[in-house]
């Protein structure tokens, strides 16, 4: 390089730099995409309205459990139901009932549709 | 001494190079295509928005009413396999096209659905489905979603569930598309 002017060296491979560091952004911000989008489907995999609505029924069938015959019947309705329409295990099962000392009725609810697992010990107001 | 005034030009030009390439990348980032693969999207909208209204209907009106629209809806004077269809699509219309401003009746959104009712045959231990009303029929072309409800209805049942009235609980399912 004798004899020549190199001043503009120093330019070019600022040039360079800064390319390859927007190529870099570049890279980051196209993955954030497919990260927001797996998280996004993780989401939607989470059965949340089908737990809710189970969930909500079998509170909303606590109110026989003074009458185990009309009890029983809705609980067997739940669970086939549940598992032909909703693809979905669902058991839950009476632990206590209001007595003269304790008013709390207490339900144990199981969910389960083969990904999502959801256990709930309910205890009434 | 060779003559280096060209050395200007090339770092204008690779200037210029990086500043239209990021511009390009910009404009092309803007913008996101819709694939087939992002049909989740719009579909999660419209379950969320049907089962958002089928819990609105399944929600008695005020304290002093026991049960909710959905409830007397599918009781309908305890009539064995029937359920007041007309009544249903009155109000879930009225929910699901319901939208702030001024509004354009007869389903501006072009929202259609089929519901039906799931019940459990007790004494043959199946599950039996009732028709409950479609405001358009399936021809096997549409992309629908399924959104459910669970209901307590204090009435009988077709098949082998006995003839006195006991609460059971039935699935309400609409299949829920947009054309």
């Amino acid at each position: 390089m004798a004899g020549l002017n190199d001043d503009a060296q120093w330019i070019v491979l600022m040039g360079f730099v800064v390319s390859f560091s927007l190529f870099f952004l570049a890279m980051l911000l196209n993955q954030s995409t497919l990260v927001g989008q797996t998280t996004a489907e993780g989401v939607l995999d989470f059965p949340k309205n089908d737990i809710r609505d189970v969930k909500d029924v079998i509170i909303a069938s606590s109110q026989y459990s003074g009458d185990p015959s009309k009890f029983a019947i809705i609980q067997e309705d739940i669970t086939a139901l549940a598992l032909s329409r909703k693809e979905a295990v669902v058991t839950y099962s009476l632990v206590t009932t209001p007595t003269s000392t304790d008013s709390h009725t207490r339900i144990s609810i199981h969910y389960n549709n083969g990904v999502t697992e959801y256990n709930e010990y309910w205890t009434s107001l | 001494m060779v003559n280096d005034r060209g050395q200007l030009y090339t770092i204008e030009g690779i200037a210029a190079a990086l500043i239209m390439l990021f511009s390009a990348y910009l404009v092309l980032s803007a913008t996101s295509v819709y694939t087939p693969g992002d049909t989740h999207i719009s579909d999660m909208q419209l379950e969320q928005l049907g089962t958002d209204a089928l819990r609105m209907m399944n929600t008695p009106i005020n304290s002093s009413s026991s049960a909710s629209p959905l409830q007397d809806i599918l009781y309908y004077n305890g009539v064995q396999g029937e359920f007041n269809g007309a009544g249903f699509n009155t109000i879930f219309l009225n929910y699901v096209n319901n939208e702030t401003g001024s509004k354009i009746d007869n389903a501006p959104n072009g929202l259609h659905y089929n519901a039906t009712v799931s019940y459990y045959d007790i004494a043959n231990e199946t599950t039996g489905t009732l028709p409950f009303y479609a405001n358009s029929n399936l021809t096997g072309g549409e992309h629908p979603v399924r959104v459910t409800e669970w209901v307590i209805v204090n009435k009988t049942f077709p098949g082998g569930g006995g003839t006195d009235v006991k609460p059971r609980a039935v699935l309400v399912e609409v299949l829920l598309w947009r054309d």
